[in-house]
């Protein structure tokens, strides 16, 4: 049976054509990948399909029922679940309460609270998805954060379910973990919408794989049919490489350098437990670990949102302990962040206003107190074409632009800005591959230009292809210092999870 | 994953895009006009049910309210209005200026009486007064240049002594973490009792007279000038059009104003991005407040200086709230408070002379009151007016967008 049919489905948006006439159909407990480009218009027909946008054209069929989705709950009582690309939990309602907002179990009038708790925990174990019931939403990391939309949207009875870019935030293991659970439900019989950027992915659990490219459908593929590259080429229209050119650059004076770092994060508790680390000129860096073992707090303190309680930290030579992110700025610091609707940019700032952002005092962007919005727009509309930010319009707000889009605009702003020392954290995460080349090509450049550079990522293949230099975090302590031609993508794995480590020399 | 991201998602669930001003966006004039046009809807049934006819009401109403040309007292209600909206516009924008930058100054009240007791103050001080009296006296027919200074030091120190007064709440919220919406209430009280329990019926009054007097009287060289005899129109209606032209200036135009708006957009998720791209947060909200707290102070120095000429030791109420109901109907842009501004002058002003037809006042606190709870249904309004639009672009070409349309 047909779970879902999309026949010709049309989006436009003001001056662009985001879904161009799709059709397909989704058979029941099949798993059905959708991948394209940055843009491509996964999202707009996800949120199509779930009842967030009316679409311009073309009907819905669930269980081959022709209907009308006017609104989310429309498609929640068409039993339809959608994990956004984006959460859209309630950071200072504790999990339990995310999870059954809209939908609260009672006693008499009053929310019961405790059998809510229940509920989530017994929910929980079914599909092996481990929460902790009564935390704030807030404080989880993003792992955790997906895990409760997915409960949320369990909970709801959801026999469709949309996952909008699952891995993109997760880490390996979390996505081995991710696919065992997306493996039961479909074995429970329901059907599953997969979205994702990374190839190898959708190669391992879709039972098909549509493409999109430019808001059309490039044509649907059964798994056993079909390979990455033939995929690749599908979604982006030319053959992809992504084979990380190696780059020997002379390694230049010490640029960032650390020692005995210790930092505490937002409520008080060590997860930096004494990091010493240098950063070269002309040397990539790569950080890997777990997520959850200290990066955010180091990148923090890196970037002046926090005050290491102790050790050294410097920026060409000079003390940065306890400074602002301001003076580390003029010093020299850029940063791409991974968390980008967050720290990347200001989301209902245009694509004008945000180019500039930390650059905007003085010349060009401004005489005396007055913003020059006429250079700020010259500049945008340079830096659009450079990095091809789609759909280009620099009065566009950042928030309408894609997740790829984003992130081009974040690398633009920050390459821009006088730096020699750049933190890269997660840069390309939720880039579809063309991005993605992108931003390597991006990095090895300021590599060759001298530039200093420290990459924190989850993605092995990442840290391998780009580091000269790998170090490895684990509870908040470099526990491994290597080379990628003197490591594996395994080696690595277990060093990230703590196997090997002396435990005497860590307690 | 953030606030941020929710709001604009569960406007979307309403099929509203939550995108800011940056693009001209029809709904943001169309919502507050119509809640406006409701209220007045809504105003005449609760007339009507109250016995009364209310095409009278509103005909004496906005026959008396200066707005419309004409009658033999036009001139005389057309300069109240502008008096009354003086204020308003004033107290206005300093609320609307703060929530731009995220922040919900609700002490503009007690700024604007920090404002007027200083400029009442610089106004009769003997120093200060005899030296401007002397000089208003020696220049002759340039004696405008000793009113000119004179008024402009008044208004210059009401200004400073209200924003500094806000900008203990920014120091409070920005070193302390004290939410800006308690110091500022905090500081209201102080400010009223201060003034009230000490200032007005201790040292700023003269010895001579009975305590219910208020105090001294200001200069005549510290008095605004009239603009329009005999009415007692004064230049504070021109003073705050400039001030609001600045406080656009601000906003839009400025380094300042672009950081504070990005602050503001932040505000509800941390303000990570501009503090992540080198935004001196706290040195910018103290500057926001400073300037907020001005500007309501600016109004006080108009209470005292074109109206009362003292500080009265009677309750001067209000202002400062009405600020923020201006602010919300003027959907927190500078124009758009001016234009509430007047609207709500017109209403107090043409209340009054309903009041002969006994037709009670409180009929347009009615009108204002529900005036705003429309806007505060915004989301309801813009839901409908999408609605409607979208409906009539389906009819009319239906593969059409329609979220193009919001
Ligand atoms: N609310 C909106 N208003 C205007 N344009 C939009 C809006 N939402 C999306 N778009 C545009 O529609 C196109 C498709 O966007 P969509 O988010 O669906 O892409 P995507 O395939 O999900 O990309 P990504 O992989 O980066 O998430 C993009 O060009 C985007 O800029
Ligand atoms: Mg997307």
């Amino acid at each position: 049976m047909k779970a879902l049919e999309v026949r010709s489905i049309s989006k436009m948006f003001p001056g662009n054509l985001a879904n161009d006439n799709i059709s397909f159909s989704v058979e029941k407990g099949e798993i059905f990948a959708i991948v394209g480009e940055n843009g491509a218009g996964k999202s707009t027909l996800m949120n199509i399909i779930y009842g967030i946008y009316t679409p311009s054209g073309g009907d819905l069929l669930v269980n081959e029922n022709e209907v009308k989705i006017r609104s989310v709950e429309d498609a929640i009582k068409l039993r339809m679940g959608m994990v956004h690309q984006e959460f859209m939990l309630i950071p200072r309602f504790t999990v339990t309460q995310n999870i059954v907002i809209g939908d609260e179990p009672h006693k008499g009038i009053f929310f019961d609270y405790g059998r809510a708790v229940r509920e989530v925990r017994e929910l929980s174990e079914r599909v092996s998805l481990t929460v902790d019931a009564t935390a704030l939403a807030g404080d989880l990391p993003v792992g955790v954060q997906q895990r409760i939309e997915i409960l949320k949207v369990l909970r709801r009875g959801a026999e469709i379910l949309i996952f909008d870019e699952p891995t993109a935030v997760l880490t390996p293991e979390e996505t081995v973990e991710l696919f065992v659970t997306m493996r039961k439900l479909q074995a429970e019989g329901k059907t599953i919408l997969f979205i994702s950027h990374k190839l190898k992915e959708v190669m391992e659990i879709a039972d098909r794989i549509a493409v999109l490219r430019r808001g059309k459908l490039q044509g649907i593929v059964n798994k056993k049919d079909t390979n990455e590259e033939e995929l690749a080429r599908m979604m982006v229209g030319r053959n992809v490489v992504l084979e990380i050119p190696k780059v020997d650059v002379e390694v230049g004076a010490v640029a960032f350098a650390c020692h005995d770092l210790h930092v505490r994060n937002k409520r008080g508790y060590e997860a930096v437990k004494g990091m010493s680390l240098e950063v070269h000129g002309g040397e990539i860096v790569g950080i890997a670990g777990v997520q959850g073992n200290g990066q955010d707090e180091l990148v923090n303190a890196m970037i002046g949102f926090s005050h290491p309680v102790s050790g050294s930290m410097e920026l060409n030579g000079k003390n940065m302990r306890m400074v602002t992110t301001a003076q580390l700025r003029k010093e020299g610091m850029s940063y791409i962040t991974e968390d980008r609707g967050r720290r990347g940019l200001v989301m209902p700032y245009t694509v004008r206003e945000n180019s500039v952002m930390g650059q905007h005092l003085g010349r060009p962007f401004s005489k005396g107190i007055r913003m020059d919005y006429d250079k700020v727009g010259e500049f945008a509309e340079g830096k659009v074409k450079e990095y091809d930010i789609r759909p280009g319009d620099v009065y566009d707000t950042a928030g309408s632009l894609s997740g790829g889009n984003q992130q081009k605009l974040i690398l633009a702003r920050e390459l821009s800005l006088p730096h020699n020392f750049l933190i890269a954290s997660q840069p390309t995460r939720g880039l579809d591959v063309g991005a993605t080349e992108f931003v390597y090509r991006k990095l090895l450049e300021e590599k060759k230009a001298g530039k200093a550079i420290l990459l924190i990522s989850l993605e092995l293949s990442e840290i391998l292809g780009l580091s000269d230099r790998i170090l490895v975090m684990f509870e908040g302590r470099i526990v491994g210092e290597t080379t990628p031609d003197k490591t594996t993508e395994e080696a690595l794995g277990l060093l990230m999870l703590g196997v090997g480590i002396d435990k005497k020399v860590q307690s | 994953m953030s606030e941020s991201n929710f709001t604009t998602k569960f406007l979307k669930l309403f099929g509203i895009d939550n995108q800011g001003h940056n693009r001209r966006d029809p709904l943001n004039v169309w919502v507050p006009l119509i809640s406006v046009g409701l209220a007045l809807i809504f105003g005449m049934i609760v007339i009507a049910a109250s016995g009364r006819n209310p095409f009278q009401a509103y005909g004496l109403l906005f026959g008396d309210s200066g707005l419309i040309p004409g009658g033999p007292a036009w001139r005389r209600e057309f300069a109240e209005l502008l008096i009354k909206s003086a204020m308003y516009i004033a107290t206005g924008l300093s609320v609307a200026l703060a929530f731009k930058g995220g922040l919900f100054n609700i002490g503009a009240e007690g700024q604007f009486w920090v404002g007027a007791i200083v400029a009442t103050f610089f106004g009769y001080w003997a120093p200060v007064a005899h030296t401007f009296g002397a000089m208003y006296a020696a220049l002759g027919s340039f004696g405008w240049i000793a009113q000119l200074l004179h008024g402009a030091i008044c208004v210059i120190m009401g200004m400073l002594a209200g924003g500094a007064w806000a900008a203990v709440a920014g120091y409070l919220y920005v070193k302390r973490g004290v939410n800006i919406v308690i110091g500022t209430i905090m500081l209201n009280w102080i400010a009223w009792f201060l003034i009230t329990s000490w200032l007005v019926i201790g040292p700023m009054t003269p010895p001579s007279q009975t305590f219910t007097s208020g105090t001294f009287y200001v200069a005549d060289t510290a008095k605004l000038w009239r603009i329009m005899m005999p009415t007692r129109l004064n230049t504070s209606i021109l003073l705050v059009l400039l001030a609001a032209y600045a406080t656009w200036f601000l906003l839009y135009k400025t380094t300042v104003g672009y950081e504070i708006r990005a602050i503001g957009y932040t505000a509800n998720i941390g303000m990570e991005a501009p503090r992540a791209q080198g935004i001196n947060i706290s040195r910018r909200i103290l500057q926001l407040m400073f300037f907020s707290g001005a500007l309501a102070a600016l109004g006080g120095t108009f209470f005292i200086l074109g109206m009362q000429y003292q500080f009265p030791n009677t309750a001067i109420m209000g202002y400062g709230w009405t600020g923020i109901a201006i602010a919300l109907i003027g959907q927190s842009e500078p124009l758009g408070v001016v234009l509430a501004g007047l609207f709500i002058g017109a209403l107090r002003t043409g209340a009054t002379s309903m009041q002969v037809a006994n037709i009670p006042k409180t009929f347009s606190d009615i009108i204002e009151g529900m005036a705003v709870g429309f806007i505060a249904m915004q989301v309801a309004v813009r839901y409908y007016l999408v609605k409607i639009i979208q409906h009539r672009h389906a009819r009319r070409d239906p593969p059409a967008d329609q979220e193009a349309a919001a």
